[in-house]
């Protein structure tokens, strides 16, 4: 048995993130008492149609999110308890919402900084009722072995530590969130642990007291013993002493209150929760709490580390008297545990997992990228470029600074080509019709293919066959006439012998001015002499250089494309930036454009 | 609970309907000047100088002058404004007028766990302190208002007799309405006067606002004052600004002359932790929290203002088993601080107590007790100890 949160609680919890993590920690317990998870719905605006996913167990369960406790309540009637966590300002209207609904008997609320006149009307509405309204600022209700109600027990160990997996003999209700924990704590230590804890929080006027769980407990007759965790401020001590001390009671009490310091602080100075705030005519003191609380015949240590050994000798009566008897504990294998992740698995080294996908180029799992195993800030230190990360992560090897050179000058003689070419133009249009960066320079890069930009790698693959294979020029001409149609890397559409590419003249000029092996670039040229003087435009062009130069360097042929898709989206994305800058509206092709060959209107025949 | 200074709270009696004097806040003597040209009280009325911050015994230190011209007035002010008090400048004075009064009289509405009370004497000033059981209450229900009948069964009650009695009800149902349309904690008049007019006015007022309903009143412009007598200090100050940056919460007030500092998490705990020093004849530095899962930034913050409390020969990192603070993250916080306190030899001399558990606790504890190493005078204890027995520890060691 336990009071206010049991086996037949089930919950909607009202609120956004910090519900779902609660929720989560919910269903860690629920686990660990190995029931069906209790949360049936959320109720937030913002998500309502969504779902939330929620661990339990080893299962992934999604919970629905509502708009409303009534849409809640009306899919799930089960649900008789809301946690509201919505803030401060949202916090009354959510609260009253789940107060009014027939179904909903207790109301605990999380959030902090509720307005006191808030608080007050709904306690006052709950009493009215009939109903319970806990909190605000509660961390929580935990009957052990029974139901949790919030985040209270802190993690899935603590809860273990606990015992919290089945009840004991004290009820705990306390003012303070974190303090509850440590309260659970020593119940399981000095003595057989909790029914139920209770979080009151820790406002000057909570819509529940003391006295109304102590009720709750002296009916519950797992409960043998309550344990008060108090402080200073308010009266809520003094009237639990009242209750206890009006007549003879079932349960034992014990308690501790805070708030001592005050006596030896300057005058006027208040520290503590909002509750903890002296009234403004002395009442409320620390002292005259545990004064009060004594008289009643509770037994109140007068220190916090004193109630140990308090609980401890409660106990050994309760157990003396025949009234509790001692709960055998679990071995180790015993105890629950939460499911381990794969990810834990693999840390333990005691699980396998056939990887999905292989990478051997980089690896971001330290706190900076690798390349190649380097480290991007030593490189960058250490004087590295972008050629020599283009190196690595292409062909897996540091460049040397020529090799880097030739890199940077096919860059930046790639980079752009004006705004009239394939992958410009639709870069362009994308941007006049106002589609976004990313898709707009994807447009441009869709562009580049066996007409446009895209011919480098084919270009080297054939250099490199017809230097591979020590083919003479002519040799290689009938073989590509037979087997494959045009060289590719060779040819202009505007460009001719008399008017060369500048690009490609800079480009060889610098190559040949090094010291350097270039067999591909010089069988290349010889193919121009032949095939331009067959036909003027039959030159070498961009993309058969770029090919020729970097076979060369001994990039591998299929990342050769790669030079000029990354070196022209410099210029598609200065394009896209232009047109945005510009302002620029959306265009469409001139009809006058168009030979419209299509056939002149006619009657469309019947459907057959 | 938020204080309220004179001025704003004169102003929220009078959006309510209360008579109070004329009166400006006034930040020099020339604003002053200014002012009495546009407003003619100020140059006719007898006049109140005080200095307009959160000081206890203004009177003592010599920040109210009373009986004074416009001449004076302005001199009164210039007196006042830039002298320190303690950590404090006066930057601000109120200037009211004089009301000529024969008689004074007390009404107050206090916040109750139930609602409100309605409080009434017809005697004030410092007479009714000394005679409280004039004092006549009317509790009145959350979301109720007390009736006309009520207020002025109250007033009877109190001792007043002919047209004061609706006149005082009626001066204590505008109260109300301040009180429960403002979220007032507490609003004490103290004296209410009778003016040569016979109307009912509102000399002093103190305003204690509930600082949580601040999201529903707009017109709450101006800022709260300290509550404690005293202004806030630069640290105490800095803190306030982290802890409403952050999610979670950091607290710091400083108690000078004290050599026991305390860095204890939860607002629970962290009183039984001041409470056991006490108790072991400790003198409390400071009071500090912090807790919520706040950022370990936040907590880097209190931590290195902790540690440069003057005169601290221990400091007590205490804390109850958490139930959902990280305790490596915001341990790593307070690491941090340490290690540049320790390197500005802010910890020389001062041993350091630790004793928490919770989310990643033994990390977080490991942490700490791996600062040995680096030459700290650290103790490190986990969920074990109980709670308050580093306290014990730290003031029984020699």
């Amino acid at each position: 048995m336990s009071i206010l949160a049991t086996k037949e609680t089930h919950v909607v919890i009202q609120g956004g993130v910090a519900g779902v993590n609660a929720a989560r920690r919910m269903g860690e317990f629920r686990h660990m008492i190995q029931q069906p998870f209790n949360v049936s719905a959320f109720v937030y605006p913002p998500d309502a149609g969504k779902t939330n996913e929620i661990v339990c167990g080893n299962r992934l369960l999604t919970i629905p999110v509502y708009k409303t406790i009534a849409e809640a309540t009306a899919n799930h009637p089960e649900i008789n308890t809301s946690l509201v966590y919505v803030g401060a300002d949202r916090a009354y209207a959510g609260t009253k919402e789940a107060l009014d609904n027939s179904g909903i008997q207790v109301v605990s609320m999380i959030t902090e900084g509720l307005p006191e006149k808030d608080s007050k009307l709904l306690g006052a509405h709950a009493r009215k009722l009939g109903k319970v309204f806990n909190g605000p600022s509660s961390i929580g209700v935990l009957s052990a072995g029974e139901c949790r109600l919030g985040v209270i027990g802190g993690a899935f160990d603590n809860l273990v530590a606990c015992k919290l997996y089945r009840p004991g003999s004290f009820g705990v209700i306390t003012k303070s969130g974190g303090l509850s924990n440590e309260i659970i704590w020593i119940c399981s230590q000095f003595a057989d642990g909790v029914t139920t804890a209770i979080g009151i929080g820790g406002d000057a006027y909570p819509g529940t007291d003391y006295v109304t769980y102590l009720e709750m407990f002296e009916n519950d007759p797992q409960t043998k013993a309550v344990v008060i965790v108090g402080e200073m401020g308010g009266d809520l001590e003094e009237r639990a002493a009242e209750w206890y001390g009006v007549k003879k009671r079932r349960v034992r009490l014990l308690a501790v209150v805070s708030g001592f310091c005050q006596e030896s602080l300057p005058k006027g100075m208040k520290f503590g929760h909002a509750g903890a705030k002296e009234g403004l005519q002395g009442e409320g003191s620390a002292r005259a709490k545990s004064e009060a609380l004594k008289k009643a015949g509770a037994l109140v240590p007068d220190t916090f580390g004193a109630l140990g050994p308090a609980i401890k000798q409660t106990y050994e009566e309760l157990v003396k008297s025949g009234e509790v008897t001692p709960i055998p504990e679990l071995t180790e294998a015993e105890k629950p545990k939460l499911p381990r992740t794969v990810e834990q698995g693999m840390k333990d080294g005691d699980i396998l997992v056939a990887p999905l996908i292989k990478s051997t180029i980089s690896d971001d799992r330290g706190d900076e990228p690798l390349y190649e195993g380097y480290p991007a800030s030593e490189l960058i230190n250490k004087g590295y470029d972008i050629p020599h990360i283009i190196g690595l992560l292409w062909d897996k090897r540091l460049v040397s600074k020529q090799e880097a050179e030739i890199i940077r000058r096919i860059i930046i003689l790639s980079a752009d080509h004006g705004p009239c070419v394939s992958g410009a133009l639709t870069t362009i249009i994308g941007a006049c019709a106002g589609i976004g960066l990313s898709q707009a320079v994807a447009a441009g890069l869709i562009m580049i293919g066996p007409r446009f930009g895209g011919a480098v790698t084919d270009a080297g693959r054939y250099f490199s066959y017809a230097v591979d294979n020590n083919l003479s020029v002519e040799e290689f001409l009938t073989y590509m006439k037979k087997n494959v149609g045009p060289v590719p890397g060779i040819g202009h559409r505007v460009k001719s012998l008399r008017n060369p590419d500048k690009r490609v003249k800079e480009l060889v000029g610098y190559v040949k001015s090094l010291d350097l092996a270039t067999p591909h670039l010089d069988f290349a040229l010889e193919v121009e002499k032949i095939t331009a003087a067959k036909k003027d435009n039959l030159i070498l062009n961009v993309d058969g250089t770029m090919a020729a130069v970097l076979v060369d360097l001994g990039f591998p042929v299929d990342s050769l494309n790669g030079f000029f898709v990354l070196a022209r989206t410099i210029g598609l994305i200065g394009h896209w930036a232009d047109q945005k800058r510009q302002g620029s509206r959306l265009i469409r092709l001139f009809n006058y454009l168009v030979n419209y060959a299509s056939p002149a209107r006619r009657e469309v025949p019947p459907l057959k | 609970m938020a204080k309220v200074l004179e001025g704003p709270g004169m102003g929220l009696l009078k959006k309510w309907g209360l008579q109070t004097p004329n009166f400006a806040v006034v930040g020099s003597s020339e604003e002053l000047e200014q002012l009495a040209q546009a407003n003619d009280w100020l140059n006719t009325s007898s006049l109140v100088v005080k200095a307009h911050e959160a000081l206890g015994s203004r009177f003592k230190l010599g920040l109210v002058k009373v009986g004074l011209d416009l001449k004076g007035a302005a001199a009164a002010a210039k007196e006042m404004l830039g002298r320190t008090i303690g950590t404090l400048t006066i930057r601000e004075v109120i200037v009211s007028e004089a009301v000529e009064h024969s008689e004074e009289y007390y009404v107050a509405v206090k916040s109750t766990r139930d609602g409100a009370d309605v409080m009434v004497a017809n005697c004030g000033g410092v007479e009714v302190e000394s005679n409280w059981d004039r004092v006549k209450r009317c509790s009145v229900v959350v979301g109720d208002s007390p009736s006309d009948a009520a207020l002025e069964a109250l007033a009877k009650e109190a001792g007043f007799s002919g047209e004061l009695i609706p006149q005082v009800a009626d001066f204590a149902r505008k109260l109300f309405l301040c009180f429960d349309n403002e979220d007032a904690q507490y609003l004490e008049i103290n004296p209410v006067v009778r003016n040569a007019a016979g109307e009912l006015v509102a000399l002093d007022a103190v305003t204690l606002l509930d600082g949580d309903a601040k999201f529903r009143h707009p017109d709450w412009t101006f800022p709260f004052a300290a509550e404690f007598g005293r202004a806030y200090t630069q640290n105490e100050e800095e803190v306030m600004a982290v802890d409403s940056k952050v999610k979670g919460s950091v607290k710091l007030i400083e108690i000078p002359g004290g050599d026991t500092a305390m860095l204890p998490a939860g607002g629970g705990a962290s009183v039984y932790y001041s409470d056991a020093v006490v108790a072991r004849g400790g003198k409390l530095a400071n009071y500090a929290e912090y807790s919520g899962d706040p950022p370990d930034w936040a907590v880097e913050v209190l931590t290195d203002k902790v540690c440069s409390l003057p005169g601290i020969k221990n400091i007590i990192v205490g804390g109850a088993i958490a139930n959902f603070t990280d305790v490596k993250k915001t341990f790593g916080g307070i690491i941090n601080a340490f290690r540049k306190a320790k390197a500005e030899g802010k910890l020389d001399g001062v041993r350091i107590w630790v004793r928490r558990g919770g989310p990643n606790e033994k990390e977080g504890l490991a942490a700490m007790k791996a600062l040995k190493d680096e030459g700290f005078d650290i103790e490190v204890f986990d969920r074990r100890t109980p709670l308050t027995d580093i306290v014990d520890m730290a003031l029984t060691k020699k």
